[in-house]
């Protein structure tokens, strides 16, 4: 199992900088999930790996060996098109062979392993069929077949579930992560969905204007965010600019940090405050939205500042939402969950 | 309801077009190769009866054989120059990336804005002007420059059609750019590539306008060899000769449909 190294990849397209200094570290047989908004260049860096883009600076290394000079065709980096870009005048079993045919592999062996491959996707009995005579989902199972049967040492997915409606999607991203462990293989994702992003990866990097803002475990992405905008755009979050002194935040309930004194912002997870009634210490403010979800009660809470902070807490049985207009207190659950960014963090 | 009715209207529309065009187009071939039939010596419709005589005639005239057998061999030669230059030509028309690729759009099309007849008279003086007579060799070149277009236009729709993401795809899987052309590109360019090579040969081979100007006095093709009989023939001779041309014709269409389907010519 290879490990696949970026190191300090940039690419510009005129004066657009698509990709900034991107790094990333996939240990072998993990997967990693390219995460970030529409245009953000993830499918910029995931064609760099390929081969398909030329990036102006930077690296691509797989098991230690810098593959960047190398033409596509000798990567060793299968790459799952968004739209699988199947070979529509080949059968299904022509197009998982194409890679072998191409290397004058020996008849036996290519029947051998494109037999393999199709019945690692659960696709034995369609090998006589053409593309066109497959649904979605199981050409997308075609062209990962088509992939994993050269055995590559990386493979690249880049939106690999967006075609799919949502049923087969989950479907699918649960088998697609198993195959992927039975053989344990590098595997790098691209997707705009957080939740798939959870649900697939052993580590998530947040993308944001063609910079990799963090990266790291799902739920270290979750509950540390290394910028403002990875806090917001994994999960919901409040995000409230406050002032540092002598280690702590000058907030009703001061939160420490390490951070040195000044201008600062804080990020509070909607499930880490409550509201309760009365003045206790916490941010005074007044219900001004609330909505039912059954498992949460979701609040918007007007405390006097530019947003309304958002709440979601557990609905106890029987139990429904505080009035409109109510006047409340908020209170942090626990102080360590609360996450304190300098300002230059805090872009959105 | 409205829709119904313009459903019905389209409907008449489509019938009368049709009727019109087989009135226009079919009756007249229809009319002349009864007309072949004549056993007489001369032109009539309906036959007086039914003879294989003038077939026999157009089959002895060496003559007509030899221009059918020019016409053939340009023809194919047609065929080949513009399928040897229309595809590569489309290719960088499409996928090439350099300045000034509109222009040779415009430079490569531009012929068939032009009439036959000028292309033909321009290749004429042109070749005048190095003392380059008319002949087999001119014919072909004027020929090719006449179908090129047709060529280009075609395999570039079809080019166009293409997902450039294939070729990715194919070297993804470890292809050569050759082995790329030749095992995904090519296989889906072949509809298209054999719908112009058919237009192509027909064109070439019953090509007037053009070949009046740039053929051989002394081997002329079919259709100029014709259009001089028809001047001095009047017998149900020429009559037989268009059966034949579209029994010809006919063949090549069936051919066409049989190996590629009626509806994916010329896409
Ligand atoms: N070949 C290209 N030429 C010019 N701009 C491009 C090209 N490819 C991508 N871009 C631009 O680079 C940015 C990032 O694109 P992309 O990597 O596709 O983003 P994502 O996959 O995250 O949506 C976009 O602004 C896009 O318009
Ligand atoms: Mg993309």
């Amino acid at each position: 199992m290879s490990d696949l190294e970026i190191d300090r990849l940039s690419k510009r397209y005129g004066k657009l900088q698509v990709l900034t200094d991107c790094n990333l570290m996939a240990e072998g047989g993990s997967v990693v999930t390219l995460l970030g908004p529409s245009g953000c260049g993830k499918t910029t860096l995931l064609r760099s790996i390929a081969g398909f883009v030329e990036p102006d600076a930077g690296r691509v290394m797989v098991g230690g060996r810098d593959i960047s000079m190398l033409p596509p065709n000798r990567r060793e980096v299968a790459y799952v098109f968004q739209n699988y870009a199947l070979f529509p005048h080949l059968t299904v079993a022509q197009n998982v062979a194409y890679g072998l045919t191409v290397r004058r592999r020996p008849r036996a062996e290519i029947a051998r392993r494109v037999d393999e491959a199709l019945g690692l996707v659960a696709l034995s009995d369609f090998g006589g069929r053409y593309p066109k005579q497959m649904s979605g989902g199981q050409q997308q199972r075609v062209a990962i077949a088509r992939a994993l049967v050269l055995e590559p040492k990386v493979l690249l997915l880049d939106e690999p579930f967006n075609a799919l409606d949502a049923q087969l999607r989950l479907t699918m991203q649960v088998e697609l992560r198993k195959l992927i462990d039975r053989i344990g293989i590098t595997s790098i994702f691209v997707t705009h969905d957080q939740a798939e992003a959870m649900i697939l990866s052993d580590k998530v990097a947040v993308m944001h204007g063609g910079q990799i803002e963090q990266l790291a475990p799902p739920l270290q992405i979750y509950d540390r965010p290394s910028t403002s905008f990875v806090a917001d755009f994994i999960g919901r979050a409040n995000i409230m600019p406050v002032q540092v002194r002598a280690g702590r935040t000058d907030t009703p309930q001061p939160v420490p940090t390490p951070r040195p004194d000044g201008p600062a912002v804080m990020i509070v997870r909607p499930e880490n405050f409550e509201v309760v009634p009365g003045n206790v210490a916490g941010w005074p403010g007044r219900i001004g939205f609330a909505t039912a979800l059954g498992a949460t009660i979701e609040y918007e809470v007007d405390c006097g500042m530019p947003e309304a902070l958002r709440v979601s807490m557990a609905r106890a049985p029987g139990s429904g939402p505080l009035a409109q207009g109510t006047d409340v207190t908020l209170r942090l659950r626990s102080t360590d969950g609360a996450i304190v960014l300098g300002r230059g963090a805090a872009h959105v | 309801m409205t829709q119904s009715l313009f459903d019905r209207i389209g409907k008449a529309v489509l019938i009368g077009l049709a009727c019109l065009s087989i009135l226009l187009l079919v009756g007249p071939s229809l009319i002349v190769i009864a007309i072949s039939f004549e056993p007489r010596g001369y032109i009539a419709f309906p036959p007086s009866g039914f003879s294989m005589h003038w077939y026999g005639e157009v089959f002895q005239n060496r003559q007509l054989m030899d221009a059918f057998l020019t016409s053939l061999r340009v023809a194919g030669l047609v065929m080949l120059v513009c399928l040897a230059l229309g595809i590569p030509a489309a290719f960088a028309a499409i996928r090439g990336r350099f300045g000034g690729k509109s222009a040779l759009n415009a430079f490569l099309l531009s012929p068939q804005m032009m009439p036959g007849m000028v292309i033909g008279i321009a290749t004429l003086f042109f070749g005048a002007y190095f003392a380059w007579r008319q002949s087999d060799l001119m014919l072909v070149v004027s020929l090719s420059v006449f179908c090129l277009p047709f060529v280009v236009r075609i395999v570039m729709a079809r080019l166009a059609a293409l997902d450039p993401g294939l070729d990715e795809a194919s070297a993804n899987l470890g292809a050569g750019r050759a082995q790329t052309f030749f095992r995904i590109t090519l296989p889906q360019l072949a509809p298209s590539a054999i719908a112009a090579a058919a237009f192509t040969f027909i064109e070439a081979f019953d090509n007037v306008t053009v070949a009046l100007f740039t053929s051989d006095v002394r081997a002329r093709p079919l259709p100029v060899e014709l259009y001089y009989l028809v001047q001095f023939e009047s017998t149900p001779m020429i009559a037989a000769i268009s059966a034949l041309q579209i029994g010809f014709s006919l063949i090549v269409l069936v051919i066409l449909a049989r190996t590629i389907g009626l509806d994916r010519i010329g896409r």
